[in-house]
């Protein structure tokens, strides 16, 4: 794993503030330790790593988790996991769906909201089904553009 | 032979050989959500039983790959007896632990789990294949305190680094799996356990010197072959400083090592656990505890 760039308070407070322009919300980044990777990929690990140890770690494959990607028009393209995080306090940008269109989701197809608060149009939107954030989308005119990564999605079969 | 093996080391031979595993076992992941909350969810689909062995850990009736619960990393699944190891090592939050062989991660997570994101933990794997699912589950398990490396375990002493704790759940013959195929009795062979002892014992020497004074390893395999368990304990004990602590599981049953087999006498046996498949009804597996001095 090549880190580019270990982002400093000031950067993890840049982030924050894009979070919290998009999703209404701050989400305790400086809790954190943040860093970023090639194509401006976003990771977050625990504190109490310590990245002196990379200098006896040379095959280091990955740290931490992946977090989301930062656009170049200041939006963050969360990963399930970073939705996760972002959704316990998100007030805007979310999209709110039914069983019938969670399960597709899931599955990786576009779906309509039943509804949605405070949308912006072609923007990222949180995913939201009964008390679960389960990813992110786009926000399109008539419907949601799915952004599940083809290893999250459910394959095969009926979901219970 | 296979058969023949196993009527050597225990009477109930044949309890074990008509054993069969009905349940799924699954463990909660609280980094994610509350065992509460999980339960109740399942609960209004499945047949869910608490462990007795592992308060995260629950057996439930039905196809538990398919639910939202499980898309979401909310749980695992992971093999009943499996989930054993990672409570032996006594984990503390801020401990430095090295999972030698980690892929495809579902003690690394337990342990992240256990630490509460909190310390950290080196997950490392040989195959790059196999890292892929370890990445996978890690991501899914929202384990922040983990490090992925790829390093042959054999070998991961030259990093120069040092570690608590370390979890060596050896790679093996699994054939504390007969519960789950019984195809594991056609398919054995003695050279291959032969081999794996070879490899573990290599493995049971790169955690000792990867490993701080008064640090613990636990040692742990799925295989029920005493060439794999005892013997590397043996081994380990008489070449380094090594000494075997007692684990004490509650809610399970457990036997102690096998202290003599054919002309071979192993020491630390008696303080090593065997968990025998009929036994729970679980998949076999032995775990053993060692402290450096």
């Amino acid at each position: 794993m090549q880190i580019k760039k270990i982002l400093s308070e000031k950067e993890i407070e840049e982030i924050e503030d894009i979070i919290e322009k998009n999703y209404g919300c701050k989400i305790g980044m400086k809790n954190y330790r943040i860093f970023m990777t090639g194509e401006e990929k976003i990771w977050i690990s625990s504190k109490s790593i310590d990245f002196d140890i990379f200098n006896f770690l040379k095959r280091c494959y990955r740290i931490g988790i992946y977090f989301g990607k930062l656009k170049r028009n200041k939006k963050i393209k969360l990963s399930i996991e970073g939705a996760m995080m972002v959704g316990k306090k998100a007030i805007k940008n979310i999209a709110i769906l039914n069983d019938e269109e969670a399960l597709k989701y899931m599955h990786g197809y576009d779906v309509t909201p039943d509804k949605i608060v405070e949308g912006e149009l072609n923007n990222f939107i949180l995913i939201k089904h009964r008390e679960d954030f389960i990813g992110t989308g786009i926000l399109r005119e008539n419907y949601i553009e799915n952004l599940i990564p083809k290893s999250r999605r459910i394959v095969k079969g009926k979901v219970i | 032979m296979f058969e023949e093996r196993i009527k050597k080391m225990i009477d109930d031979a044949d309890k074990l050989f008509r054993a069969e595993q009905k349940l799924k076992s699954i463990r909660v992941n609280t980094l994610k959500i509350s065992r509460e909350e999980i339960y109740e969810r399942l609960r209004e689909r499945f047949e869910v039983r608490e462990m007795k062995w592992y308060e995260n850990g629950f057996f439930v009736d039905g196809e538990i790959s398919k639910t939202v619960e499980h898309y979401l990393g909310y749980y695992y699944i992971q093999e009943a007896s499996s989930m054993l190891p990672p409570l032996a090592l006594e984990l503390d939050k801020n401990d430095a632990v090295l999972d030698l062989c980690s892929a495809p991660g579902s003690k690394a997570t337990q342990m992240a789990m256990i630490m509460e994101n909190h310390g950290v933990i080196i997950a490392n794997d040989i195959s790059m294949a196999r890292l892929k699912a370890l990445t996978h589950n890690i991501q899914k398990s929202g384990a922040l305190n983990c490090i992925i490396t790829n390093y042959d375990a054999r070998n991961f002493y030259r990093t120069g680094l040092k570690f608590d704790k370390i979890l060596l759940d050896a790679p093996c013959t699994t054939s504390g799996k007969i519960i789950k195929n019984k195809k594991i009795v056609e398919n054995w062979n003695y050279r291959r356990v032969r081999y794996m002892s070879f490899l573990q014992k290599k493995l049971i020497k790169s955690a000792y010197y990867c490993l701080n004074k008064n640090g613990i390893v636990v040692y742990s395999t799925c295989s029920l072959e005493p060439e794999e368990n005892e013997e590397v304990i043996d081994y380990a004990v008489k070449n380094f400083d090594f000494e075997v602590e007692k684990i004490n599981f509650k809610g399970i049953k457990t036997r102690t090592g096998i202290k003599k087999w054919g002309d071979n006498e192993y020491e630390g046996a008696e303080k090593a656990i065997r968990i025998w498949p009929h036994d729970n009804l679980t998949e076999g597996f032995f775990i053993c505890r060692l402290r450096k001095y």
